[in-house]
């Protein structure tokens, strides 16, 4: 009788939590100091794929992805990067060994560790959960569209 | 279901809180600045202004291989593949060292009389860089010489790479091509109205006095040779690449005539894997200093790839490589027409099982099958 409770449960609240994941928007952040405010989806995409390393010649973007698992990492790879978990690791594994970057993505943990390392490293930026964005760091526009707003496309 | 979503929040500051203690401090990291791990595999940055030493960053490639073939005089068997230690170092946030050696199983690189088998050593790239920003790169080593798609994206990492061989035309010990260049390379890349173009520039030593080797030791001339490429990646393809490159050396081989060697390629990719794509082409042309006959060589290879499933890739490619009597700096180029078929299958992350077979056609010689069994792994 437990164990059937525990299934019902279990089927009735994966698909329900599977609703409100999908409804969540990834803000791309960064400090006040960093030289931008819009990108393009496209220049988003330069950025989180190493191919633009610094926001000018005296500030490197520092990436700071969320480890795998998280409903935020999943958005950006199947919106941004297009790749699979394996495709992804695949790919900054060949970055760097072809010399095109000196480093990969930094690994964070929490949004809470996103945020606070993007405070703390000049030019980091990270992806966070929309709803989570303290105050003191900047949302970066995509697509001149910031989170929440009709046509954000990292829902 | 808001007090689910707050314990999968609690759950994973938990995760991480476990992650972090369990893990060794990074070994670099700034006073002042809190660190982060590297993604696994990759180095990590010094933070600016970080005087406690260069984030030295270590991995590995290598492959062991079945063949077996048709062809006259040769047996089948296993054979380990080349091992490859790749180097990295980021010596401080705009000054990079890569580094990338080889171990290459030979029948005559052991000692005695004859030779015994044995391992022959190579440093493949030793490259130092300063960057100023995206636009603008300056370097200084031992490349892949940047005149050819394969050869610098995929080097000595098989696994990288879809297929078990390497076109014929970027063969390892090859000569169509110089694969290494010794020098220095400008390099850098530009939005340019969305095209995102990338160039290199570079100076160097050229080929050496055998035409497979690059000068490593020193030019055999004083003659430079340079090279341009540049490829662009537009916004609006996403994983499109289209490019092309000059070549210019003067080339002193032993035992034959010098030549002038311009060298013109050209290549489309898609880097993505439904399907993938790519297909290059390059004419050498040689003019012999002494008045000769001037030739051109050609060739070319285009290999289609379609993921069929997450772990299953098969592929085809087909080659072709034509060098003409009078090309006497590439005589030992052998001419082909040729196509490879086979399948790729992912065993985990970061390895592969790669069934392979090759229908090889030489000028003189009768056809040659070839099938291949290869696993690679990345460490």
């Amino acid at each position: 009788m437990r164990r059937r409770f525990l299934l019902a449960f279990v089927l009735l609240a994966v698909p329900a939590a599977a609703a409100v994941e999908d409804a969540i928007d990834v803000a791309i952040v960064v400090k006040p100091e960093v030289p931008v405010d819009n990108l393009s989806m496209a220049d988003v995409r330069k950025v989180f794929m190493g191919e633009r390393q610094y926001w000018n010649s005296g500030m490197r973007v520092t990436l700071l992805v969320r480890a795998p698992v998280a409903r935020e990492r999943s958005i950006v790879l199947d919106k941004l990067y297009e790749m699979t978990e394996a495709q992804y690791r695949q790919y900054w594994i060949s970055k760097v060994f072809r010399a095109d970057a000196a480093t990969g993505p930094k690994i964070v943990y929490t949004n809470d560790m996103a945020v606070e390392l993007v405070k703390a490293i000049p030019g980091a930026v990270a992806f966070v959960d929309a709803k989570k964005v303290p105050a003191g760091l900047k949302v970066l526009k995509v697509d001149g569209k910031l989170p929440g707003e009709k046509g954000y496309p990292l829902r | 279901m808001k007090l689910l979503l707050e314990r999968i929040d609690r759950l994973e500051k938990r995760v991480a809180e476990l992650e972090s203690a369990g893990k060794p401090a990074p070994a670099v990291a700034a006073a002042a600045t809190p660190s982060a791990p590297s993604m696994p595999g990759m180095p990590g940055m010094p933070a600016e202004g970080d005087s406690s030493g260069p984030s030295f960053h270590l991995a590995g490639f290598s492959d062991v291989n079945f063949v077996a073939s048709d062809q006259k005089g040769t047996h089948s068997g296993f054979n380990e593949g080349q091992f490859v230690l790749h180097m990295s170092s980021a010596l401080t946030q705009k000054v990079s060292f890569f580094g990338e050696l080889s171990f290459t199983a030979r029948t005559d690189a052991g000692t005695g009389t004859p030779p015994a088998t044995g391992f022959n050593v190579e440093v493949e790239r030793s490259i130092i860089r300063y960057d100023y920003n995206d636009a603008f790169k300056l370097s200084f080593g031992r490349y892949h010489t940047p005149i050819n798609y394969w050869n610098t994206a995929f080097h000595h990492g098989s696994w990288l790479q879809t297929t078990a061989s390497r076109p014929e035309m970027v063969a390892f010990g090859g000569s169509f091509i110089p694969v290494h260049f010794i020098g220095a390379l400008v390099e850098g890349n530009r939005h340019a109205g969305g095209l995102n173009l990338t160039y290199n520039f570079g100076l160097g030593n050229g080929r050496g006095d055998v035409v497979s080797r690059g000068g490593d030791a020193g030019d055999v001339n004083n003659n430079r040779a340079w090279l341009v490429n540049a490829f662009v990646k537009p916004d609006k393809i996403f994983g499109f690449q289209l490019g092309g490159s000059l070549y210019r050396d003067s080339v002193t081989p032993s035992g034959v005539p010098g030549a002038r060697e311009w060298i013109e390629s050209f290549h489309i990719v898609r880097e993505k894997e439904k399907p993938e794509f790519i297909a290059e082409f390059a004419n050498v042309r040689h003019t012999p200093t002494n008045g000769g006959v001037v030739s051109n060589s050609q060739a070319w290879y285009a290999q289609v790839a379609y993921r069929i499933a997450p772990k299953f890739k098969p592929y085809y490619r087909y080659e072709y490589i034509h060098v003409p009597l009078s090309d006497l700096l590439l005589k030992k180029v052998p001419g082909l027409i040729g196509s490879t078929a086979g399948i790729r299958y992912d065993l985990s992350t970061f390895s592969a099982l790669k069934f392979e077979y090759r229908s090889v056609k030489r000028p003189g010689l009768p056809r040659a099958n070839v099938g291949f069994m290869q696993t690679s792994f990345t460490f």
